[in-house]
């Protein structure tokens, strides 16, 4: 029903070029990202209608998350999970655009020696006390956040709990 | 004067659960605030490692004791999701049936704690009432009274009961009825609209950008819904309206809700009419595949999301929850910063805490 209607739309609208009726709103942020990150994108997957994967190195996420924001129109980010592996904790990001009814996944990777990856609270506030509760729980640092302390925790509790070590 | 700290909680009445608010005031005027929550943690994604996938179906009920349905639904299309099961179409119109029913029950009891909270006791015992109906029904269909243990990976536990459909009509006709008086109660009142009208005002860019979600960013007149934006279960065959209001205030938020629940009672409505006969649940798989799935739905309180992450094994390896309130209660500051101490009662209810779900 979605894209029946934005599919209308368009026929609707004003001519445009063919090359701009066919692109579809998540080929247009593919090839932003693409663009801007040649390097750091990889692993580019649409999961399913309106749902993409991305996975980008760490030293450009907070650059790629400005970009999303201010150019691609990603108003809200609605999740931050940290999971560990064997060797590295990946931080998932699921940033959604209300106005084309987006939701990108962005995956980084960050090694278990240091587990650290820059905040993007100061792009979306509603990323503080998630990114809080990354650290909290899983014990992964954000570079620059405004105030990096345990949030669900007590403060003075030694344990970063959904590690695999830790058995209760 | 001085400015000085003062604890609203753990132990206060406006809490509605467990959690401490930290305020900053100088004489009347709040100048900073800070939420503390952590009092329920329960580790429930970490509970959820050492479960199978179908034995956590009842631990996510326990999120929220006051939308216990609407996560227990999230978790298991996170898991069909990732598990590539297909829903039968029965189950999908049951599950919609039942989540509306617990999406009005969930606003009635929002609306009594905050009838309470700004003085119209009456309004606690009317929406407590008349809630009564609806968690009657769901009794009927699911067993239970607050934690339904309802959605099955792959459908749900049983099917409707007889004359299921006609008792929900009946219920729906009565709600809407009853909506029009509390709308006469609440409006009608002076003290109400004092205390709603022009508090806690917040714009459409802080809202989106603190990641407020569901009926508070509605209220602030973003018209976005996650079952129209990005419909899973039956929502694209259901004509409803994502309810919205323009002003960004506590009264805004208040009639988001309302309008929500005659949208609800509209779903409904169509939900048991339009149900097709067959199967309402298929066999999932017992082990899940290596990958993710994502969940993502409209809880009463805001945006549900859930991540999961499947390693082969029974159980899950990861689950991740996002509850809209624990984000949402990240803006008190932007929220409460210049409003005077007797209106945080109005500004924090008007967000619907549970802490549930806060804390998990």
């Amino acid at each position: 029903m979605v894209d029946g209607g934005r599919g209308e739309q368009r026929r609707e609208g004003i001519e445009r070029p063919p090359s701009l009726i066919s692109e579809s709103p998540e080929e247009r942020v593919i090839k932003a990202l693409l663009e801007a990150f040649p390097t750091a994108v990889t692993d580019f997957k649409k999961l399913r209608q309106g749902v993409l994967r991305a996975r980008i190195e760490r030293r450009d996420l907070f650059k790629a998350c400005m970009m999303l924001r201010d150019q691609q129109g990603f108003e809200h980010l609605s999740m931050i999970s940290a999971v560990e592996y064997d060797t590295r904790f990946e931080v998932v990001y699921h940033i959604t655009s209300y106005q084309n009814r987006l939701l990108v996944e962005l995956i980084t990777t960050t090694p278990k020696e240091d587990p650290s990856v820059d905040s993007i609270s100061s792009i979306w506030g509603g990323a503080n006390w998630q990114e809080r509760e990354a650290y909290d729980l899983m014990g992964v640092k954000f570079n620059n956040h405004p105030k990096l302390e345990r949030i669900l925790l007590p403060s003075d509790y030694l344990y970063h709990p959904l590690r695999k070590d830790f058995k209760g | 004067m001085a400015e000085m700290w003062i604890n609203m909680g753990p132990q206060h009445p406006m809490t509605h659960g467990l959690w401490n608010l930290r305020i900053k005031v100088d004489g009347e005027t709040i100048v900073d605030a800070e939420p503390v929550v952590g009092y329920l943690h329960r580790g429930i994604e970490k509970l959820a490692e050492a479960r199978t996938y179908t034995q956590v179906i009842p631990i996510t009920d326990r999120l929220c004791y006051g939308a216990s349905l609407a996560w227990s639904h999230l978790y298991c299309t996170a898991a069909e999701d990732l598990m590539g099961v297909e829903v039968p179409e029965r189950a999908e119109y049951l599950r919609v049936a039942a989540l509306e029913m617990q999406r009005i029950a969930s606003h009635l009891m929002w609306l009594a704690a905050y009838a309470a909270d700004l003085g119209a006791m009456i309004g606690f015992i009317y929406s407590m009432r008349d809630r009564e109906v609806f968690i009657d029904l769901l009794q009927a269909l699911t067993g239970s009274r607050i934690t339904y243990n309802y959605p099955r990976i792959g459908g749900v536990a049983h099917d409707a009961p007889p004359d299921f459909a006609r008792d929900s009509l009946r219920a729906c006709d009565y709600m809407e009825k009853k909506l029009k008086e509390y709308e006469d109660l609440y409006e009608g009142s002076k003290v109400f609209m004092l205390r709603n009208e022009g508090v806690g005002i917040l714009s459409k860019e802080d809202a989106m950008n603190l990641g407020i979600t569901g009926p508070s960013l509605r209220g602030s007149g973003v018209k976005c819904d996650v079952r129209k934006d990005m419909p899973y279960s039956v929502y694209p065959e259901m004509d409803f309206e994502a309810a919205s209001h323009p002003d960004g205030d506590c009264y805004s938020r208040y009639r988001v809700r309302m309008d929500e629940m005659y949208q609800s009672c509209k779903i409904i409505r169509q939900a048991v009419t339009k149900m097709p006969a067959g199967k309402w649940r298929v066999v999932a798989p017992r082990n899940g595949p290596v990958g993710t799935g994502i969940g993502r739905v409209e809880d009463p309180r805001g945006e549900g999301m859930m991540y999961i992450v499947g390693d082969g094994t029974d159980r899950p390896y990861r689950l991740k929850i996002r509850s809209p309130i624990f984000v949402s209660v990240s803006a008190a500051p932007k929220l409460l910063v210049g409003y005077k101490v007797a209106d945080v009662v109005a500004i924090m209810g008007g967000l619907d805490m549970c802490i549930g779900e806060t804390d998990r």
